[in-house]
Parts: structure tokens; C-alpha cells; sequence
């Protein structure tokens, strides 16, 4: 299985959803899309095998991948949507307050340019309750950013590591995340990203303000923030109209094409598993 | 050439016969049910018929109410068809008795076999001239005319132009200006012969072998009619599925449907025309307000032709008239086969309205439009839900109602054709499963675009479909939608023990780059091939791709099994392997040496040996 399918725990969900337990997911066949994306649905720069399933969130992502070459593309909704199916109701409503605050994140290869004391000033003018920052593990790691949003009087939290090649993935971190955004009344960041759809998906009320934070090396292929702005205005400012807002969510999770148990292990190829369980 | 057994009495012989040739093939087969059928409608009891040409003696047989010539241009067939009919004229059109006239003429085989190889050439329009002369004031002809630019020619692997057969003395064709090419000639030709043309019948799935006719208006209005895709998709897999093709028949068809040329494209048509009436006549039978929407042999060979009627409430099933309702309704061996037919419930009964699912759902499978697909489906399995008694089985015909004989229209799901019924009732997931397993053969063996990966086999799209549908269906499920697929066709086609064994290991072997089941289409062939090359390519990528993560992987197990044993060891172990490391990489490197100096000192020695 490509390693990627591993982050954030997505092959794990999905293991649990189509009733293989908590153990060591078996190898899926083809690529799970990792993350909202405006391109593809693969991440740039990793190898694939030639003609492997695409396994895509949306049906927009799969007319673009189509439009670009790519081939033997499938819809099969976020894994998210079937971690919201798995725990459809936890924690209860009765426990939102404040908003949680994600500033957008590259990847570890990824620096990020952009002024955070900017960022949390703006944060601070506009959010009504308390605020929690959840920071890309990374980041977390760097004691001086994780210092500059706690002595704002923040919350600062991490959903954990998602892992590479395989180690130290974190098997819960979707669970975490949902678990946050069901505590908090909105959510918010600096730019359109998964994290966003996930809060609208799970009950927050959308918000994205601030400066984006540009890549030092971000790839400009498929438009950039520019773009996102450009394409997805509807989601951009400090209040946004929330039917709007469930609308594209629900279209760019795929939520309504969530599979069923026995048509997800068809389609990952989990239904006639040849390898060992291997429990751990 | 025998003819001591001929009436000799009732053949007339003017001259021009043809001695060592016959029209009518060595097997008798039912190609001429739906024509007989027609015929059968247009003839009022005790007319005078002319039978010009030859014809499937099921013709003759349902105009026992009438006075028969026939008119053949074979000698021997004319011996063959004596003892049934009152008059065998034996030669060309010519030959025919001076000022007889005939109520109806029927030309079923079309005018080119009605004129013998002997003689002068009278040409399509001569032989028009003399039947028209033959029909008394008010008579009907019932001429079938071929189309030069037929489906059948369309699909067909040899060129018309090019055929070679005892018959192809000459070869008519879109070409010869004295044949009508296409309707509208047709009914020029008519009205110059006097004629006044009527209703027109398209012809499928050939125009010498029409199992269903079709009033050509409704074909062209009614493009998106349920009922016309089933007939014509079903027509053409059966008509074709021996023959070698160039592309698939049925699809050519259903989509002459869509776009309103499946008249214009039909093999054939069977035209009606009328001589102007004497003044004081009563209107004859067969006025085109009579007739049918369709006739058709909805059934193996041997079964019975059925009506669609037109009426104030919409389609209707009918009987033909002067059908022969001698046969069981239930097939021979009702009790042991898991199908059968019974055309009975299909009387009086309304044709429902509405488009084909097969269709519904091959187009929302192109268009990738997956909400479609599952709304579709949603409501396929919710009405079969509705359709399960208490013990949630599935008896009838809803047991047996796959999406190509279902129709939908405003969300409501009927079946079609409910003359084929299940003997026993069957579970409700098998009745879903098996009609999504055919399904999902049909799709991805027939190379459509669809919205899945290539990496599904057909058991597990069906199970994808199911979940499409809202049912989760499992692969025993679907293994034993496969049997239950086998033991119907079975006895639909009338197979033995041995023929369903078989059968069952060949639809349990479906994979998705074959090409699909029925005619063997070049394109079809094409893409099946193209399929194979995919799956090829891709399965090379794979395995490129695991080669390398199996080395990457390989490596990394190494580095951490070095590791385990470093850390693992006592003390007194790592102190010996560190210092015995260098005296073992010592001796390594003297053993090479010496075995290279051996080498060097040696070499004519191996050059001996």
C-alpha cells in the first residue's frame, strides 16, 4: 500500500468502517486522496504506479484528475465522512463553545512565510470566545511559534502526527480532530483547507480570514490561494453563510457518496484480503 | 428433381420456372411468425389471396380462412407447398393468369425473388406493375421492401456489394435507381403504381427474418419508449447471435431509437397499399387505424406471436389474431425449470409506460453521474422490497425483473414483459443481485465508460451496485444471484443438466476484459483486447512499483535487524565480535587472494577442460 494512505490514520478508518476492526489496515488498492486538494487528488511530487486507482473525495476532484490525464478514478468521499457516519453523534452539542483556530501549515519539506503575531492580533479582534490553536505537529515542535499563540492566551493543541513510511502514524488522529471540532462553536484559519470542510462537516460554523501564510515553494500548478479564493469566495471572510457553506462541504467531502461497508472493501480491494491480519 | 408426389392438379406451370432452385431453406425455421401474423390481420375470411414469392409456410398456415395462389419462381418449392394451398403458379410475375384479380397480395419476401433467373428482366418496378394489375379495386398490397442502408448492412462484416452467393445473380442496392431506397421512395413508387400506401412496418432484426414489426410513425415519435428499447435490443442479440459483426446490433439499434431513425434504419419494411376502391365498396379490414403498434415473438423459436395495441388508455398486450392457443401456457417442463412462459397474463394488460432502467442506467454510468445511479438503483431494490411476500421472497414475474425488462417513469418501476415468471419464489437480495450481476456484465463486458476502477471484477461491481442501491450485498450473495442467473437461462433456452453445469462455470468465469456475450462484434472484440492491454500495463506498473518498495523495504528491514543484534547482544559478545571483526575480514581477504593467484597460475588448465 502507498504510504500515504497511511496519514492521518485514513487507512484505519476506513478499516473500521468496512468492519475490519482497529487493527493494522491491509493494504488498499489504490491511492486514498489525503487531503482537500485543489488538483488531482494526489499529493505532488510522491510516486504512483501507473494506472492505480485514484480513490477521490469528490466528483469535482474527479473530472479535474480526468481533464489532467489521470485514469481509473473513483469516488469514494473523504475518509472523514466515515469517521462522521462512525461516531455520528460524539461529543454531544451541548459542549460547543469558543472556535478553534487552525493557521494553515505546509508540510515538513514546506516553510511557511507569513507573520504570526499578525495573525493572532487579527485572531484575537475577531473571534468572540475562547480560542483554541491547533498546530500542525511541526510546528507544535517549534517551542517559539507554540510560545507566540499560548502567551496570546490561546488554547494550543495538536491532533498528533500523521505519520510517514508507515511509522508513527497516529491511528487516532481524525478522532482527535473530530473530537475538537465538536467542542467548538466555529472554526476557523487563514486558509481553505481540509480542516475547514472537516469543522462544517462536524457542526462549526465556517470562517476564513487573515494573512494566507504563501509557501516559500509552493507549486503554483493548479492556482495557488489565488485560486481558492477565487473559485470558492462564498467560504471567505469572517462570517460566511452557513447553508452555502454545508452545501460545498458536503459536495467537496463527498459525503454523499460515502459507500456502503461491503462496496468500500470492493472497492479498496479489502475483499478477498490474501495477506495475515496483522494486529497491531 | 422429384415430383411424383406433387398435386400436379394445382401447380400451373406458364413457363419460366426455375427447376434446380429453391427459395425456401432445407430447415424450416419461424422466421415469418410476425409477417404471418400480420398477414393474418389484413386477410378477410375468404379472399383471395396472391402469394408472390416465397414465404415461410407459417403464412400459409394462418390464411387457412382464405382462397391461396401462390406465385414461386422454384419448381421444387412450388411441389413442396402444393398440397397446402389452392394454386401454385410456378415462374415469373408474367406467368399469372390474365384478369384474375386478388383481394390481397402479399409480396413478404420482397419483388426480387418473384422474378425468375428465366426470361426477360421486368426490374423491381415491373414486377410492382404486374402484382399491382393483379389487385381487384379496393385489394391491399402487403409488399416488404429491404433497405439498402439497413442496420443489417451497417453491422455486417462482409460488404453488400460483395456477395458471392447462388442468389446474388444480381445485386440490387442503393445503387439501382429502379429500387426505392429509403420510404419516401417507396411511397413515390406506390402512388405511380397506382397505389395509395399506407402503413409502414419496420422490419427487425432482419428483413427475411423479422421477429418483431414495428408501425414505423410511433417508432420515429416515441424515441424514448421503454417497451421499443427492450424489443429491439432484445431482437438484435438474438437475431445476430451467431454472426460475426463489426459492431454491436442492438446498441445500433436502441440508438436509432433514441436519435428517431429506428424506422430509417430497420433491415426491412413491410408496406401497406390499397387500390382505390370500386365506389359502392365497404372499407376492408385492415384499415391502418386496426392495426398494431407491434407485433412480436417474444419467446425462444416456436412461440407464439403477441400484439401491442394502441388504445384510448395507452399500449396494450393482444393476442394475434387466429393464433394458435393449442401449446401449454406453461413450458413443458414448468416443474423442474426455474422460469417459464406464460403469454396468457399478457392479455389485456396495459404496456407501461416509461423508459428502459438498463438504459437509464448505462447513460447515467457514462456521464459518471453517481447521485443518478443511486437514485436509480434506490428505487430498482425499493420496489422489489415492495414486490417480496412476508417471508421476503419474490415470486413471478418481479422475480425475474432485471433492469432490461423494468421501466421507470416518474419514479414508478414496472415491469415490462410479465409473461416470463420465476416457478418458485426467490429471496429478495438474489432477485436485487441478480439483476444488478447482469447488469454489471453487460457494462463492463460491453467496454462502457463507468464510473468505477478497472480493478473490479463483475461480482464485485455488482456488490458496488448494491451499495448504490442501499443494500449490502454479500459475495455469497451474488454467487448464488449467479446460480439462480444460470437455472433461468437455462430454461429459457432449454437447456439439459450438462448445458446448465456448463453454463454456470461460464458465467462464474465473466471477467471484465472479455468481450461481451452474444454477437461477436469486431468493435467489441477491439475493445476487449484494448482492456486486456490496460490491465497488462498496469499490472506491470504494479509490480515495477512493488519491486522497488520490496528493495526499499528489504533494506530498511536490514538496517533494523543490524540494529536489534547490536543492541541485543552482551557485553562480552559486542567486545568479541568487534574484536574478532577485523581478523574475520582478514582471512576474507586472503582467501580471495589466494584464490586468485590459483586462477592466474592455472590457465591452461581450464582451457583444456
Amino acid at each position: 500500500m502507498h504510504h500515504a494512505n497511511h496519514f492521518y490514520g485514513h487507512a484505519h478508518v476506513l478499516a473500521r468502517y468496512a468492519g475490519l476492526g482497529d487493527g493494522h489496515p491491509p493494504r488498499i488498492n489504490g491511492y486514498v486522496q489525503h487531503g482537500w486538494n485543489i488538483g488531482d487528488g494526489l499529493a505532488p511530487g510522491h510516486p504512483y504506479a501507473e494506472g492505480t486507482p485514484s480513490l477521490l473525495w469528490s466528483e469535482q476532484t474527479r473530472r479535474r484528475a480526468w481533464s489532467v490525464g489521470r485514469r481509473n478514478l473513483v469516488v469514494i468521499g473523504a475518509p472523514f465522512a466515515y469517521l462522521l457516519a462512525l461516531r455520528p453523534e460524539d461529543p454531544p452539542e451541548s459542549q460547543r463553545q469558543g472556535t478553534i483556530w487552525y493557521p494553515f501549515h505546509g508540510w515538513e519539506g514546506q516553510h511557511v512565510r507569513g507573520d504570526h503575531k499578525e495573525l493572532i492580533a487579527r485572531i484575537r479582534d475577531t473571534e468572540p470566545g475562547p480560542v483554541t490553536v491547533c498546530l500542525y505537529w511541526h510546528e507544535y515542535g517549534m517551542r517559539r511559534v507554540r510560545r507566540l499563540y499560548e502567551n496570546a492566551g490561546f488554547r494550543v493543541i495538536c491532533h498528533g502526527y500523521r505519520g510517514h513510511w508507515w511509522r508513527d502514524t497516529d491511528p487516532l488522529f481524525l478522532d482527535k480532530q473530530l473530537t475538537e471540532l465538536r467542542r467548538h462553536r466555529r472554526v476557523a484559519s487563514n486558509r481553505l483547507t481540509s480542516a475547514i470542510f472537516y469543522g462544517i462537516a462536524a457542526g462549526c460554523e465556517p470562517a476564513v480570514y487573515g494573512d494566507p501564510m504563501v509557501l516559500a515553494d509552493e507549486d503554483p500548478t493548479f492556482g495557488g490561494t489565488a485560486r481558492i479564493r477565487r473559485q470558492w469566495p462564498e467560504l471567505h471572510g469572517e462570517s460566511v453563510d452557513l447553508p452555502t457553506a454545508v452545501a460545498i462541504a458536503r459536495a467537496e467531502l463527498g459525503t454523499d457518496h460515502r459507500c456502503t461497508p461491503a462496496e468500500l472493501r470492493e472497492l479498496l480491494g479489502w475483499a478477498n484480503l490474501q495477506e495475515e491480519r496483522v494486529d497491531h | 428433381m422429384t415430383t411424383e408426389t406433387a398435386p400436379a392438379d394445382r401447380i400451373v406451370l406458364p413457363g419460366g420456372e426455375m427447376l434446380a432452385w429453391s427459395d425456401l431453406p432445407e430447415q424450416r425455421t419461424a422466421d415469418g411468425v410476425a409477417l404471418a401474423a400480420l398477414a393474418a390481420r389484413i386477410v378477410p375470411a375468404g379472399a383471395r389471396v396472391l402469394l408472390a414469392g416465397p414465404h415461410d409456410p407459417a403464412v400459409l398456415d394462418r390464411l387457412a380462412h382464405a382462397e391461396v395462389t401462390c406465385l414461386l419462381r422454384s419448381y421444387p418449392d412450388g411441389v413442396a407447398l402444393a398440397a397446402r394451398t389452392a394454386r401454385v403458379v410456378v415462374g415469373g410475375p408474367a406467368g399469372l393468369p390474365e384478369g384474375e384479380r386478388f383481394d390481397v397480395v402479399i409480396a413478404g419476401a420482397g419483388l426480387d425473388p418473384v422474378e425468375s433467373v428465366e426470361g426477360d428482366r421486368l426490374g423491381w418496378g415491373g414486377v410492382l406493375g404486374w402484382l399491382a394489375d393483379a389487385l381487384s379495386p379496393g385489394g391491399t398490397l402487403l409488399l416488404r421492401v429491404d433497405n439498402p442502408l439497413g442496420l443489417h448492412r451497417l453491422v455486417d462484416a462482409t460488404p453488400w456489394y460483395a456477395r458471392r452467393d447462388d442468389a446474388a445473380w444480381t445485386i440490387g442496392g442503393v445503387l439501382d435507381s429502379d429500387h426505392p431506397a429509403n420510404r419516401e421512395q417507396v411511397r413515390a413508387r406506390l402512388t405511380d403504381a397506382g397505389l395509395r400506401p399506407g402503413a409502414c412496418f419496420a422490419a427487425y432484426p432482419s428483413a427475411g427474418a423479422a421477429s418483431v414489426l414495428l408501425a414505423a410513425d410511433q417508432l420515429d415519435r416515441r424515441t424514448t419508449a421503454g417497451f421499443f428499447d427492450a424489443v429491439l435490443h432484445d431482437a438484435c442479440t438474438g437475431g445476430f447471435a451467431a454472426a460475426t459483426v463489426l459492431q454491436d446490433p442492438a446498441r445500433l439499434a436502441v440508438d436509432a431509437l433514441h436519435a428517431g431513425h429506428g424506422a430509417a434504419l430497420a433491415p426491412g419494411w413491410l408496406v401497406l397499399a390499397r387500390k382505390a376502391p370500386a365506389s359502392d365498396a365497404a372499407p376492408a379490414l385492415g384499415s391502418p387505424a386496426n392495426l398494431p403498434v407491434a407485433l412480436l415473438q417474444a419467446g425462444p423459436p416456436g412461440s407464439d406471436v403477441v400484439e401491442v395495441v394502441d388504445g384510448p388508455d395507452g399500449w396494450r398486450w393482444q393476442t394475434t389474431a387466429g393464433a394458435d392457443r393449442t401449446g401449454t401456457a406453461v413450458a413443458p417442463f414448468a416443474s423442474r425449470e426455474a422460469a417459464y412462459r406464460d403469454p396468457s397474463v399478457l392479455i389485456g394488460q396495459p404496456v407501461p409506460d416509461g423508459r428502459l432502467l438498463r438504459t437509464l442506467l448505462l447513460d447515467a454510468a457514462l456521464r459518471r453521474d453517481l447521485d443518478t445511479l443511486r437514485a436509480l438503483l434506490r428505487g430498482y431494490a425499493n420496489w422489489l422490497a415492495g414486490q417480496a411476500g412476508d417471508d421476503g421472497r419474490i415470486a413471478g414475474a418481479a422475480a425475474l425483473a432485471g433492469t432490461d425488462n423494468v421501466v421507470v417513469s416518474a419514479g414508478r418501476y414496472a415491469v415490462l414483459d410479465p409473461s416470463w415468471r420465476a416457478t418458485e419464489p426467490l429471496p429478495r437480495d438474489v432477485v436485487l443481485a441478480r439483476g444488478l450481476w447482469r447488469f454489471a456484465a453487460a457494462l463492463l463486458t460491453g467496454g462502457y465508460a463507468h464510473p468505477w476502477a478497472s480493478t473490479l471484477d463483475v461480482a464485485g461491481l455488482t456488490v458496488v451496485l448494491g451499495g448504490l442501491a442501499g443494500h449490502d450485498l454479500d459475495r455469497a450473495t451474488v454467487s448464488a444471484a449467479v446460480e439462480a442467473e444460470a437455472a433461468v437461462t437455462a430454461a429459457l433456452r432449454g437447456l439439459d443438466a450438462d448445458g446448465r453445469v456448463t453454463l454456470v462455470a461460464d458465467l462464474r468465469s465473466v471477467e471484465p476484459t472479455d468481450p461481451p456475450a452474444g454477437p461477436r462484434g469486431y468493435q467489441q472484440l477491439r475493445e476487449a483486447w484494448l482492456r486486456q492491454r490496460d490491465e497488462l500495463t498496469r499490472m506491470s506498473a504494479l509490480l515495477k512499483w512493488t519491486e522497488g518498495l520490496l528493495t526499499s523495504r528489504e533494506r530498511a528491514l536490514r538496517r533494523a535487524d543490524a540494529t536489534i543484534k547490536l543492541l541485543s547482544g552482551s557485553l562480552s559478545y559486542r567486545v568479541g565480535r568487534l574484536a574478532l571483526t577485523p581478523a574475520r575480514l582478514a582471512r576474507r581477504g586472503a582467501r580471495a587472494a589466494k584464490r586468485r593467484a590459483r586462477q592466474a597460475l592455472a590457465p591452461q588448465q581450464e582451457e583444456q577442460q
